[in-house]
Parts: structure tokens; sequence; C-alpha cells
């Protein structure tokens, strides 16, 4: 079975995904991997409170869509633009 | 450390004015961005043609680093709305030629600001300095070259905080250097071709803080002896002295002095056995005794270029050469005899210029074998002939001399504009795997060499000057995916059908040649982030670079004042890059800051 974690946004919307596509996010990945400090590496559950859940689920896409292109897919993540904002506050707390 | 999202994220925000129209009215979010999130926004949209006045009213909470430098559009609008970036650190609005004195007025209430450049705003005069008088935080001031006169500068004596200030190119008299001596927090001076004289330069002395001191242009002889001195540019000056006392200047580190003259060389050069000189540039000076180079044990950098250094010197630079990095012995008197001399003491050698002396294809195996950390190599002009004559008459044929370099296994920059190289003497170059730059001239070259050197694979920028290039061969020609730079100029060969199409099938590449059109977008996206990096060394580095005539930055040894020949951003570029220094040729220095363009778009989303 393949490894999954929660990510749940602002309003409380839960996101399963593969653990591999929540790695994208340095972030994620350090809360997921540090050894005993954080209760997220024992649950595989993540809240974002400051995350609302559009953005949230743009993040999820564009973990899969940065798997998808780092193993040579090279198509196009569009973003509209009016996510830009949000999202780039999302992607810097993220690390990703 | 870059976020690749937030990077795609500004680029969509930016990719058109209907797209800026869709998140202009969201100001919440605009009011949170990060300083950092909103200073990269603001960049990308005047990278993009995009950034109007009013549009700047939706940063004035966010932005804390504005750079519009060069930029012929900014007015009294443009101002009046900076006027509000109530948390605005540092502007730059250097070479802004419509700013003037009244433009100015806005920027009186920002109490936040510490750094701000209006270098060559040439319409900035006394009245100007006075508006500046109100930003009592400023850290950083640059105002080389702009109408401010003697009693313009008396007045900077208010601004108490002042820790960098640039006056180059300024009428600073010896009673102003006087009255700023109000300025005690001072680490950064730059007079450079002021009316200071040695009476000046002795209240110098009083700034004992300052570690930064340009008197380049001036009639300063004397060096004033600062304790904390760490970096000393007198090009140009009649150098009469630069240490008096032994124990003076025990922290200088760089020490530039590149077209100085010398009327008592050894007293000028009177350093202790402690030198801490890590960077010594006495190009383009009459120096005949090197002797003086002994004390400076901890050379890392050395420029000798356009002086009489000849093989009767060499001994001099290898007693210090253990510890060198970059050297430059371009128009010198050097030959491979000299030259096999030095190579055996040089092992760290990771830039090495020899242009333009009489070193042949021997000096090729010296390199090869005596200097394995060599990044970056310039051979132009030289006597090199790509072969080695065999000693013996019964061998037919010379021995390839270029293929020696294949054990370089760190070079990356080569160049090799000579006139008489041919495509059978540059044919090993094509083994040269790890290259990304590499500058070929040569009327002997033909559609051959282009061909094996496209299959170099790291090739960013490519240099096949005056060569025998036809259509054909362009066409057939399938450039490396990471070539970004192709300079063709003088291939007299090719036609306007064959250049343009060749711009065409590779839009990311920049053609350089006679018939390459360059669009205005592509050259947009060329530049290099407009903005400095957060990191303030590399910001001071690039200050440095951009102000003083003659800078430590060799080129092309013709041009005296390199601003004449780069813009700010290729300086930036070439202040931090040891290997700038091997590229003389003009034309060339575009492909220098591409090198650095990852790296200072990765600094900038930080």
């Amino acid at each position: 079975m393949r490894e999954t974690v929660k990510l749940i946004s602002m309003e409380g919307f839960e996101f399963v995904i593969d653990r591999e596509a929540a790695m994208v996010s340095q972030t994620i990945r350090s809360m997921l991997t540090s050894p005993g400090g954080f209760s997220e590496s024992k649950d595989g559950v993540v809240t974002f409170p400051d995350i609302s859940t559009t953005i949230l689920e743009k993040i999820c896409q564009y973990f899969y869509w940065s798997l998808q292109y780092s193993r040579g897919k090279e198509t196009e993540f569009h973003i509209e633009p009016e996510l830009t904002l949000e999202l780039m506050m999302a992607a810097n707390y993220l690390h990703t | 450390m870059t976020s690749p999202l937030v990077r795609l994220c500004l680029e969509e925000a930016c990719k058109s004015g209907v797209a800026v129209e869709r998140w202009r009215l969201q100001r919440r979010s605009l009011e949170r961005l990060p300083a950092h999130l909103a200073d990269a926004l603001l960049r990308h949209l005047l990278r993009r043609r995009l950034l109007f006045p009013s549009l700047l009213e939706v940063f004035k909470h966010s932005v804390e680093n504005i750079d519009l430098r060069g930029e012929s559009s900014i007015n009294a609008e443009w101002m009046a709305y900076i006027g509000g970036f109530v948390n605005l650190l540092s502007l730059n609005i250097s070479d802004c030629q419509r700013i003037n004195n009244s433009t100015l007025w806005p920027i009186t209430g920002l109490t936040s600001l510490t750094e701000l450049d209006l270098s060559r705003c040439s319409k900035v005069t006394d009245a100007g300095i006075k508006h500046l008088q109100s930003v009592a935080n400023l850290e950083k001031l640059w105002i080389s070259q702009t109408g401010v006169t003697e009693a313009g500068i008396s007045l900077l004596a208010s601004l108490k905080n002042l820790s960098l200030l640039d006056l180059g190119g300024l009428p600073v008299t010896d009673h102003n250097l006087s009255s700023l001596q109000a300025l005690t927090k001072l680490e950064y001076l730059d007079i450079w071709g002021s009316n200071v004289t040695n009476q000046g330069a002795a209240s110098i002395l009083k700034f004992s803080n300052l570690s930064f001191l340009n008197l380049s242009w001036t009639s300063v002889t004397h060096a004033p002896n600062l304790p904390h001195l760490e970096c000393l540019h007198m090009n140009k000056c009649a150098v009469i002295s630069i240490s008096n006392h032994s124990s003076t200047l025990a922290s200088l580190k760089k020490l530039v002095l590149s077209g100085a003259t010398f009327s008592a060389e050894t007293k000028a050069f009177s350093f202790t056995s402690k030198s801490s000189i890590t960077y010594l540039d006495v190009s383009k000076t009459s120096l005949q005794n090197f002797s003086f180079l002994d004390t400076m044990t901890k050379l890392e950098h050395l420029d000798l270029s356009s002086t009489a250094f000849g093989d009767d010197s060499v001994e001099f630079v290898a007693c210090v050469g253990d510890t060198l990095r970059n050297l430059n012995l371009s128009d010198t008197k050097i030959t491979s005899t000299g030259f096999e001399i030095l190579s055996g003491h040089v092992p760290r050698l990771e830039t090495l210029s020899l242009s333009q002396t009489f070193v042949d294809d021997m000096s090729i195996s010296y390199i090869s074998n005596m200097m394995p950390c060599i990044k970056a190599l310039d051979l132009s002009r030289t006597s090199i002939r790509g072969f080695i004559q065999q000693q013996s008459p019964q061998e037919e044929e010379a021995k390839p001399s270029l293929a020696a370099l294949q054990s370089l296994t760190s070079l990356k920059t080569l160049s090799l504009e000579h006139p008489y190289l041919s495509d059978i003497a540059l044919s090993p170059l094509s083994s040269l795997t790890g290259l990304t730059h590499l500058s070929l001239r040569s009327t002997s070259l033909t559609d051959s060499t282009l061909h094996h050197l496209s299959s170099l694979p790291n090739l960013v920028s490519l240099g096949v000057q005056d060569a025998v290039l036809t259509n054909n061969g362009l066409q057939k020609f399938r450039p490396p995916l990471s070539l970004r730079t192709l300079n063709l100029k003088g291939c007299w060969l090719l036609t306007k059908d064959a250049v343009v199409g060749l711009c065409k099938r590779h839009p990311h590449i920049k053609v350089m040649h006679e018939f390459a059109h360059e669009s205005s977008s592509l050259d947009q996206n060329q530049l290099l982030p407009r903005s400095s990096p957060p990191q303030s060394l590399a910001k001071v580095a690039r200050r440095k670079s951009n102000q003083r005539p003659g800078t430590s930055v060799a080129v092309a040894r013709s041009f005296i004042d390199q601003r004449v020949k780069y813009n700010r951003e290729e300086l930036f570029a070439l202040q931090d890059l040891p290997l700038s220094r091997l590229i003389p040729q003009e034309g060339e220095f575009v492909n220098v800051p591409e090198i650095l363009g990852d790296l200072v778009s990765h600094l900038v989303i930080q």
C-alpha cells in the first residue's frame, strides 16, 4: 500500500495525497521526517491554518505535477492569475 | 534558495497587463505579501514593462527595495507614489535622467530609507541634497557624477548615520573633507576624480573606521595611513608613497593602482613582511622592478597586465605563487621560457590570462601539467599555433598542442581568439566537455569547427568570430541545449536570412551578428535581475564596481573607465567573478553575466 499523508486547509478541508508528493515541499518534508519533534511525523497529518482550500488544492496539484516533471514529463503547470499572490505566499512558506 | 513554484507564480502574475488586472485589486493579499516576494514581483513587473506609476500604489506597504536604475521613464509621478512606501529601505534610481531636485522631494518623508543611489542623475544638484537632509536614517548614499557642488557636499555632514558615501566625479575639496568629519561612522568613501589634494587626504585620517577608499584620478600622492583600511584605489595617481611607516595600512587587503605612475618606486611599496594584501592590481603602470612582490605572501589576485613584466621578473611571482588564484599577465613580455619556470610555482591558480604575450604551444603543456585547478584560461593573441613542431625530422605530422588541455578537468572558460588557428588545430577542443564558455576568433575557421563544437554539452556561450561560416553550415548547426549566447560577429559570408533563421529556430539563444535583430523582449529576458541580491556583501561589491574609473576588474586595456563598456548589471556580475578578468574582447562580456544569471535569480527570490 502506498503511504499517504493528510493536509488540512484553513477551512478544514482534508487532502489525502501520496507522501512522496507531499515531500516536494521542503517544509512538509522536514515536518514529516524530523525525528520525534513534530506530531505530524507520527500521524502524517499536517494542518495549514493560513492556507485556503483553493490554494491548498492548487499546491497538491503542483506536487504531482512537479513529480511528473522531474520524471521527464514536461507539461506546463497552469496558474490562474488571480491565484498567483496567495499561491506565491503559500509556496514561499512551504519551500516548494 | 529558489522556490520553483514562487518563480512560476511570478511569471504568471507578470505575463500580461490582463493578468496584472486580475490580481491588483487583491489588496489584502498584497499587504500581506512578504517583502522579498513583493520586491521580486515589482522587479518582474518592471522587467516585463508592466509597471506604471499608479500600480506602485499596491506595493506601498510591502516593498522594501526598489531598483529602477536606468529607467528613463521615472519622473515626478513615479516618485510621488514611491514617497508613500512606508517600509522602503533602499531605492536605486541611478541613471534615471528625468530625476531632478524637485522629483526628489517626495522621498524626504521616507523615514525608513537607509540606502539611496542617485548616481549619474545629472540634474540633481545642491538643492536636491537639501531634500536629502531630512532623510535622517540614510546609511548609504551614492551621488557620483551628479550636479552636486562643493556647497552641497558640505550639507551631507548632517547625515550622521552615513557609513557609505560615494562622491565619485564630484568637485570634492579638501575643505569638504574636513567638514565631513562629523560622519564618524563612515566606512566607505569614494572621491575619485575630485579636487582633493594631499592636504585633504591627511584629514581622511580622522575617519577612523574607513575600510574602503577610492582616490583614483586625484592629485593625491601619499596614501593616508588608515589603520582599518582594507581596500585602497589610487588608479591614475602619481603615487609617491603608500606607506610611511611599517606599521600602517596593516589591514590592507586590496590595492588597486592601475595606471598609476611612480616617482619613487621602492618607497611606494615599502611593505613589511607581514603584508596582508590579497589583491594587487598594478596593471598599466610603468613598474620595472617587481621585487616588492616577495613580501606579499598572501596574494591571491595579481594583475600585472600591460607592464614591463617579463621572463626576468618571473621569480618574484614564483616566490609568492603558492596562494595565487588569479593571475593576469596579458600584454607583458613573458615567453614560454619564463612561463615554464613560473608554472611550477602556482599550484592553485584558477584564472590565468596570457593574452597578447609571446607564449607558444609549449605553454599549453606547462599549464596542463602544472596547474590542475585552472578554471579559466585566456590564450588569445599569443604565439600559439595549435601544433608542437616535432624535433626529429622523420616525423611528418606536427602534434596538436591543444589536446593537452583535456587533463584540465576544471576548465570552464577558454579564450583562444587568434587569427592563425585553424580547424585542425582546434579539433581537440571538442573533447573538452566541461567547457561552458568558449571564445574563438579566426579567419581560418570554417563550418567544421562550428559542428565539432556543437558536441560540447555544457556550453553556455560560444564565440566563433571572423570565421568563414556558410549559410549551409549554420542551417545544419545543432547547438547544445545549454547554449544561450552565440557570437558570430565578423562572419561575413552569412546572409541576413540565414542569421535571422537561426534566431528564429533558437529563440532562447542570443545571436550576435551584424544581421541579428535583437528584439527588445529577448533582450529583457537576457537581463540579469535588476535588483541586487539581499546579501549586503554582494551589494557592496557591486557598488564598488560601478563607480570608479579604472576598476580592478581588468578588461580591454584601452578602456580606462569601464562604465564606458559595461552596464551596471554586467559590472555587478563581473565583479564577483574571477573568470571575468579573462575576457578582454569587446562583445564577450555578455557571456559572463549569464554565468551568474542563475545564481543571482536564486538569490533574488530568497
